[in-house]
């Protein structure tokens, strides 16, 4: 029994970083009613723009770059865990002011062009740093494992797991006790009404995709060192999203959450009994509830059924 | 009566005949354009697959976006049945179309219920699992390596055997089909049963007040539509002689909507035979300049869902009508209304 325990660590790490890149999807959708398909490609975004900070693969003057190598790999680190999400934000930006004329119309319309501009995205991270692996190098603190009731247990994961709980945590804090959050809210319960009520609505849209965006990109950072950074890694990551997003129910925080971490445990456990078939057991997951429960598991009726 | 009703009550339009005759000379002069006869049969093949995808897209308004998964299925449903039972054309083909229709009609069964994104989300998660079952069945399937050695077997007529091992036999044998399956498809969407598909399309909940049963519907479109693509997909691994799970992928379920939707599926019959037309072309002619076709191509898809989602087909109805001195598209952007402005 007492085996298992890394694996669900695992297991729960992955859930709760797959969750945040879910919440990002959901505000989105909540907001917009639009399916970002390209969600997953900005998680990539931020997987590459923390290696190209981390491991000073910058496109720029080589005195430069050697005095960026200079700084320790902790300050690199920290830095990219701080720009690397604010330049996928910009990219982020970039295209929802593609996304935006799809507004009001059937989803199909966003999800169409989001995938549309998943292929671009991906072809240019192919084009830009090629088709190959890399490691995101990151600092010995965070680095190495601990040997705890006679079992190893990596660092990493648990820096990971804590990292992505206040991740969720400050989301949380962030839509439920602001007055931003508020307007958040108000605006996927009914946008007209926030208009009239005098809120730039295109420039509270364009800040929401922004920051969905931002949390895809926290969550390429962190997993880039497990995962390994790939051009395709964005399917990877876009496809467990909306199937949190379906298994909780579309627009609820804790449906999100706690579905999460049930694909992650889900993933983790099976990857430890039949590691070659971990990946379907979440499909099949979701296609069990969602045969019972419509609208998966805290849903409540959406625009998006119609 | 005016031209489109008389067509529509024809068992062979005359642009039906027109392009299957022009066709039938593209082998004497596909290489003179500096193109090669197995692009023939690729484009007839993914012409065909997306045609029976828009069965659901265009004509019903069901977006299935893991439709990938029973080409696949139709490949190694040919090469499985040509491998172990018997190698005979006739019967892998059967067996290819076979697979299909069931593999179509148990996710049907699951999903017929559903609309909208949910539908979409539930067909993804479907041609998810198939996917993956492609790749970690190694002893079936082969796995990532792929089923090699299919072959390409004889068509025997029973008065003669034809091989079919060349490129340009087999672009005769998969224009054959491919005639077949228009004919047949074109007489579909025209009868009752297809004006049904397209009730539905428009409004779900007043279809099923009529008194159809729309899930019946729903079920039955489904499963001709994974059945057709899998047919297209026992063509493709004759064509390539093996049969690989990437063509179950996500990435490969997208191009099929990219395909019926550049080429103006959503308000043309014939848009998903110029959207896989143009799909291959552009992939050979961009894909020769630069590595990077898909961003070229992506970009172009954007643009096409942006401004002119009717699509080439859509664009040149425009200017038909434009020309014949009629007033705006009415039928293109009623039909448009209809499956993306959804609820009216």
């Amino acid at each position: 029994m007492i085996d298992l325990l890394p694996h669900l660590l695992n297991g729960l790490t992955l859930g709760l970083l797959f969750a945040l890149i879910a919440l990002g999807f959901m505000l989105i959708v909540g907001l917009m009613e639009q399916i970002n398909l390209a969600h997953g490609s900005l998680f990539a975004l931020g997987a590459y723009f923390s290696f190209m900070l981390v491991a000073a693969h910058l496109p720029l003057p080589a005195e430069w770059v050697k005095a960026w190598t200079t700084i320790p790999l902790g300050w690199r680190y920290v830095t990219a865990l701080v720009f690397a999400p604010l330049l996928t934000a910009l990219v982020g930006m970039l295209l929802e002011f593609c996304v935006r004329r799809t507004y009001g119309k059937d989803p199909l319309y966003g999800l169409l062009l989001t995938f549309g501009a998943a292929m671009v995205i991906e072809e240019l991270i192919r084009l830009v740093w090629g088709t190959r692996d890399y490691v995101l190098p990151v600092p010995q603190a965070i680095s190495g494992g601990i040997i705890l009731w006679d079992l190893i247990w990596s660092t990493y994961r648990f820096y990971a797991a804590a990292f992505a709980v206040s991740a969720i945590a400050l989301v949380w804090l962030f839509i439920e006790r602001t007055p931003y959050g508020a307007i958040i809210k108000a605006g996927a319960h009914d946008s007209e009404i926030v208009r009239a009520l005098g809120i730039n609505l295109t420039r509270l849209r364009m800040f929401v995709f922004a920051f969905g965006a931002l949390l895809a990109a926290v969550a390429g950072i962190i997993l880039a060192p497990i995962w390994g950074i790939r051009p395709h890694m964005g399917v990877d990551a876009v496809v467990p999203a909306f199937l949190i997003i379906v298994l909780g129910g579309v627009g609820s925080f804790w449906g999100a959450v706690s579905a999460g971490i049930l694909i992650g445990m889900l993933v983790g456990l099976t990857g430890a009994y039949a590691s070659e078939w971990s990946l379907l057991s979440m499909y099949v997951l979701l296609i069990v509830v969602v045969t019972f429960r419509a609208r998966g598991l805290f849903g409540k009726k959406s625009l998006l059924e119609a | 009566m005016d031209k489109d009703s008389r067509d529509s009550s024809r068992l062979v339009t005359p642009a039906m005949l027109g392009f299957i005759v022009l066709l039938c000379t593209l082998p004497l002069w596909i290489g003179k354009v500096g193109l090669y006869p197995y692009l023939g049969i690729e484009i007839l093949i993914w012409a065909l697959y997306a045609l029976s995808f828009n069965l659901l897209l265009g004509y019903s308004g069901l977006p299935s976006f893991g439709h990938g998964a029973y080409f696949g299925i139709g490949a190694y449903a040919f090469g499985l049945f040509q491998h172990n039972i018997v190698p005979s054309l006739w019967l892998c083909l059967m067996a290819a179309l076979g697979a299909g229709l069931v593999a179509g009609a148990m996710v049907a069964a699951f999903i017929s219920h559903r609309r909208g994104i949910y539908y979409a989300f539930m067909t993804i998660a479907f041609g998810q699992v198939f996917w993956v079952v492609a790749i970690k069945a190694h002893s079936i399937t082969g796995g990532e390596d792929g089923l090699l050695r299919i072959a390409r077997l004889p068509a025997d007529f029973g008065f003669a055997n034809i091989d079919l091992a060349d490129n340009t036999a087999l672009f005769y044998f998969v224009l054959a089909i491919f005639a077949l399956a228009l004919i047949g498809l074109w007489r579909l969407v025209n009868s009752p049963y297809g004006r049904i598909l397209q009730a539905i399309r428009q409004n779900e909940t007043r279809a099923a007040f009529i008194g159809h049963n729309v899930w019946l519907y729903k079920f039955t479109v489904f499963s001709l539509s994974a059945g057709l693509s899998a047919l297209a997909g026992g063509l493709f691994a004759m064509a390539q002689t093996s049969a690989f799970p990437d063509v179950m992928s996500l990435h490969y379920s997208g191009y099929v909507v990219m395909m019926t939707l550049i080429g103006g599926g959503l308000v043309s019959f014939w848009g998903p035979v110029i959207g896989a037309a143009l799909f291959l072309l552009a992939r050979d002619i961009i894909g020769a300049v630069t590595t990077g076709w898909m961003l070229w191509f992506g970009l172009l898809f954007m643009a096409v869902v942006l401004f002119k989602p009717e699509g080439v087909a859509g664009w040149w109805q425009g200017l038909r009508q434009r020309t014949a001195g009629m007033s705006g598209n009415a039928t293109g952007f009623a039909r448009l209304r209809a499956l993306l402005g959804g609820r009216a």
